[in-house]
């Protein structure tokens, strides 16, 4: 069942006289529980279509359709509720709040997000239950994303958007994260879609959608993605 | 190039370059707008008495001087010069409303006037010499004839000339006024022939009125009384008339005193120019404009320069990638240094600039004609001066500012390029001390977010503190004195004073007399003389307060039913005994001492003053004489009289304070609106610094899907928790500062802080306001931000 729909988007930016297409006329579906790669170089408006996605901005023509409510003519409010409820994010340099502890900055989405999950529970699951009280700063850039993905799954959203989340990350780290962030997805039934520039990370994909200037180049559905380990960093 | 990068980089930082400016003009403003008003006031005063040879000391005899004593006086060694003077508060003919301090200086060495329009000075000229601002605003010119009531006799004379004199720089009819009223009192000066004609006169009448009771035939009186007036005897009620000698020396109180009595043999009331009402309250007035203009300025001063630093460290550290890109370009660490000093030198140049305008302005408000002293001094010049040690303080302030630029990138340029190149990382989180505390764990994620970013950017925190305590400071202190002020005047009109006209009598009437005139007008009465207490000048006041028309009151502004056998010490001489101690004082012009005991503490609010009752002062044997008698007959239903030197009605006394509490109302407008721009200046700068340095964490919160007005809340709860702290802080300080005002402002009024719930509400209201607004406005810009931006680089 197709839980997202972008039917003829595109995203104008204009400055001046200039008018830059970062995405243009682009049209897909996504179907639950599926785990998508976007794929694409620098510019090739992969960031632009995660933050329609994501809520994160607006575009300037076609309709974006999530669990079948049309999100592009949501206003500021709706759009902040669409990302409390329907979305996590995971971001290339985590974001967590510096002046809470890693516990607050996972239990800080329950303010906003009526099925939370427990924060403590999803620490756990992370395995940083040890790390309950110390600040972001103290922790490693391995650390903070898994703490990044504990916030965002705490939320319980339906969809997880994830950009290029091992790139601030050594391999390694950023296998283990890679991993971490799927058994998660997949153990919460979530949607994942991950933004990335990795060949390596699209392996493991069912759907491996590919981006350049701005269109579509392919979608591909992989019948047997690898996992984490079978791929070669 | 680098020039054009400067003023573009200033224009992308214009909030906080055009607060620091403000903060600057604001600081340098006050800074030179007080220090000059008190320059001013110490250089035009100053010239204006040398111009008028203003005396610098005064002698003063009940029985009055001889031509010989002023001889005498004239021949010690030290004195420059000296005159007989005669200054007595007269009526204006056909209206008890007006009245004049009327002049006579015998020689005209000392204590002369200014003329401003008209004809010279002139020793035997029969005209009046008339204050000119009391001629304007009773539409007297220049050859209109002037009568005045002397004791039953009338002065007339046309008005030769308009004047100003030091004498009466500060005109006022006695020690009740506070402020001048031109309308109702000026004064006037004639010459000593005119006065010997008056004096002539009176005395023929006097001789006259005698032969009449002798019986002897009218047609004959005139004639016998023109024989019977001596030499000798017109020259003795010539000696009664000058009770005063003025004199120009530089010597020493102690030194004058001394050769005082020694040429004269006995000892005299000297006055020297420091204790004189008018001296004394526009030197006052000075070192109060010194002491205002070394704590607010300082005030802004230090929030100017605080402000700068954090500021600076904040473009610095934004500015830290171009700082690397310059250094990686291959600019030499000085020239970038020097590109970026010139940040500071502008904002202080161009606020040290604004500054010296907003300062003359300042100044002239308070300095001028027209402006808040134009009320109370009556001089001719007004020009604006400014202390020698204001040049080097802008200067080097304005090179502080380049000074904190300097340093603020030295420290971005610190390794190589590749260093300067990184971008700024913040601080690390630690945990501070609140954590520990037990109730912490149980507050809200927005309290702790808050709380923390407070602890963890210190210097934003300690200035948007200091910011809010100098806004409540300027609050508190501006409506408390404003609520003082009212206080006092209230206690003055109804607490104390419960009679309608206020009778002065002369000096030396028969008691006699002045007992059927104290019985007619159903009056009390005072007498205050000058006394030394150990050297100290004090006021004795000798009181009969029977039927109430004034009341003598405790520190709790509660009646005192004031004893037989002791005195009263007011509350500012309270230091000197203790209650059940004895102290012992002498009264001027006798050699008499008295030692008595102290038996209670009375709020004296005008004078420093000894008090006891009328049995008391008889039982001691102090002689004296009737001063003031207090009735609640209006001023126009008393006859004048030869024992009545003047009359004050209370209402025209109390209506001479509102020029006072119109200059009160504009001085505490003043603070008020420092106060608001104080806070709006400083708390936006802080609030936008704010902003920028957590624009990550506020992006992350929108991206997780917090609604802009719980964002903005979270930065509004920021201000509210400052504001909270910087109220309870900032009202102690307020209240200290006022305290501190009042006793350097007002020392020579006993005054206490009188502060309504009112002030209080408003103070706390307005601080509230004003952070709640700044937060409100910073808060707004949180629409704007953009997420997708502000996530995309690394901390």
């Amino acid at each position: 069942m197709a839980i997202v729909k972008f039917d003829n988007v595109s995203r104008i930016y204009t400055s001046g006289d200039h008018e830059l297409r970062a995405l243009d006329h682009v049209s897909f579906t996504l179907d639950e529980g599926k785990f998508v790669v976007i794929l694409g170089p620098s510019g090739a408006g992969k960031s632009t279509l995660l933050n329609l996605l994501g809520g994160l901005d607006s575009p300037s023509e076609g309709t974006i359709t999530v669990s079948g409510s049309d999100i592009s003519k949501l206003t500021d409010n709706e759009l902040a509720d669409y990302r409390a409820s329907t979305v996590g994010f995971v971001f290339q340099f985590y974001n967590l709040i510096p002046t809470l502890t890693v516990y607050e900055n996972v239990k800080l989405v329950s303010e906003i997000s009526e099925n939370a999950l427990g924060a403590k529970d999803m620490i756990g699951k992370v395995g940083l239950l040890d790390h309950l009280n110390n600040f972001p700063s103290e922790l490693s850039g391995g650390e903070q994303q898994r703490i990044s993905i504990a916030r965002a799954l705490c939320k319980n959203p339906k969809i997880l958007l994830c950009d290029e989340p091992t790139g601030a990350l050594d391999s390694e780290t950023g296998v283990m994260v890679l991993k971490l962030l799927l058994d998660m997805a997949k153990n919460y039934g979530k949607t994942i879609v991950i933004v990335t520039h990795n060949q390596n990370i699209a392996k493991m994909a069912d759907v491996v959608i590919r981006v350049k200037n701005g269109k579509i180049r392919d979608i591909t559905e992989q019948e047997n993605p690898l996992s984490a380990d079978e791929v070669e960093w | 190039m680098l020039l054009r990068k400067l003023l573009r980089t200033a224009w992308s930082y214009k909030a906080q370059f055009i607060s620091m400016i403000i903060m600057m003009t604001l600081g340098i403003g006050i800074f030179l707008g007080f220090n000059m008003e008190w320059k001013t006031i110490e250089y035009d005063v100053g010239n204006f008495f040398e111009q008028t040879k203003y005396a610098d000391y005064r002698l003063y005899s009940e029985t009055g001087f001889t031509k010989d004593d002023l001889e005498k006086i004239a021949s010690i060694d030290g004195v420059d010069a000296a005159t007989r003077y005669l200054s007595v508060n007269l009526e204006i003919k056909g209206d008890s409303k007006k009245a004049l301090a009327l002049d006579v200086s015998e020689n005209y060495t000392v204590s002369q006037f200014t003329l401003m329009d008209g004809d010279g000075y002139d020793e035997n000229g029969d005209g009046i010499w008339l204050s000119d601002k009391f001629a304007k605003l009773n539409d007297i010119r220049i050859g209109d004839t002037l009568t005045l009531e002397f004791q039953g006799l009338d002065i007339s004379g046309k008005v030769a000339g308009l004047i100003k004199s030091g004498e009466h720089m500060i005109c006022l009819a006695d020690s009740n006024q506070v402020m001048p009223d031109f309308n109702t009192f000026g004064f006037a000066y004639i010459s000593p022939a005119k006065l010997g004609e008056i004096i002539r006169e009176r005395a023929l009448n006097t001789v006259k009125d005698e032969l009449k009771k002798a019986g002897v035939p009218d047609e004959m009186i005139n004639e016998q009384a023109e024989k019977m007036l001596t030499d000798e005897a017109l020259a003795e009620a010539a000696d009664k008339a000058f009770l005063q000698i003025n004199l120009l020396s530089a010597l020493e109180k102690s030194e004058l005193e001394d050769a005082v009595k020694e040429k004269l043999g006995k000892t005299l009331m000297v006055v020297p120019k420091e204790d004189h009402a008018v001296y004394k309250e526009a030197m006052g007035e000075a070192t109060e404009g010194k002491a205002m203009g070394s704590i607010l300025p300082v005030l802004f001063l230090a929030i100017a320069i605080l402000t700068m630093v954090t500021t600076m460290h904040r473009i610095s550290t934004q500015e830290k990638t171009q700082i690397g890109v310059l250094k990686a370009l291959g600019f030499k660490n000085r020239t970038i240094l020097l590109h970026y000093s010139f940040y500071g030198l502008f904002i202080g140049v161009v606020g040290a600039a604004l500054g010296g305008v907003l300062g003359y302005f300042v100044c002239k408000m308070v300095m001028s004609e027209n402006g808040m002293m134009g009320t109370y001094f009556d001089m001719p010049d007004w020009s604006a001066a400014t202390p020698a040690f204001c040049y080097p303080i802008v200067a080097g302030t304005v090179l502080l500012l380049a000074l904190i630029s300097f340093l603020s990138v030295r420290v971005q340029l610190r390794g190589t390029a590749a260093d300067a190149l990184r971008p700024y990382t913040p601080k690390k989180m630690k945990k501070s001390v609140l954590e520990k505390l037990p109730f912490f764990s149980g507050m809200s994620f927005s309290t702790k977010w808050n709380l923390r970013d407070l602890m963890r950017h210190k210097s934003r925190f300690a200035m948007t503190l200091v910011g809010i305590v100098g806004c409540m400071i300027l609050l508190v202190g501006g409506l408390g004195m404003r609520d003082t002020m009212a206080g006092f005047l209230d206690l003055l009109d109804n607490g104390i004073s419960h009679y309608a006209t206020k009778v002065n009598i002369v000096e030396n009437a028969e008691r006699e007399k002045v007992d059927k005139l104290i019985a007619d007008l159903d009056g009390d009465w005072e007498s205050y003389s000058g006394i030394s207490i150990d050297g100290y000048t004090a006021t004795l006041d000798i009181v009969c307060n029977e039927n109430g028309r004034f009341r003598i009151i405790d520190e709790n502004n509660k009646d005192i039913d004031l004893r037989d056998d002791g005195v009263y010490l007011c509350l500012r001489l309270a230091d000197r005994a203790k209650i059940g101690e004895y102290i012992e004082f002498s009264p001027y012009g006798g050699e008499e001492a008295y030692r008595v005991k102290v038996v209670g503490y009375n709020r004296s609010i005008m004078t420093e003053s000894v008090t006891m009752t009328d049995k008391y002062a008889d039982e001691l044997g102090i002689k004296y004489s009737v001063s003031a008698v207090y009735t609640n007959k209006d001023s126009s239903e008393i006859p004048s009289s030869e024992l009545i030197s003047g009359k004050q009605d209370k209402r025209q006394l109390m209506d001479s304070f509102q020029s006072f509490v119109s200059i009160m109302d504009s001085m505490v407008f003043i603070l008020v609106v420092a106060a608001v721009i104080l806070g709006i200046v400083v708390l936006y700068n802080l609030g936008i610094m704010s902003y920028v340095e957590r624009s990550r964490e506020l992006a992350t919160l929108k991206v997780l899907g917090f609604r802009n007005k719980k964002i903005g809340q979270l930065l509004i709860s920021q201000n509210i928790w400052l504001t909270v702290i910087g109220v309870i802080l900032g009202l102690p300080a307020g209240l200290g500062t006022l305290y501190w005002m009042l006793t350097a402002l007002a020392g020579e009024y006993e005054m206490k802080l009188m502060l309504g719930p009112l002030t209080y509400s408003v103070s706390i209201l307005l601080t509230f306001s004003v952070s709640l607004l700044v937060g409100w406005m910073v808060a707004r810009k949180n629409k704007k931000i953009d997420m997708v931006e502000a996530l995309k680089n690394t901390e």
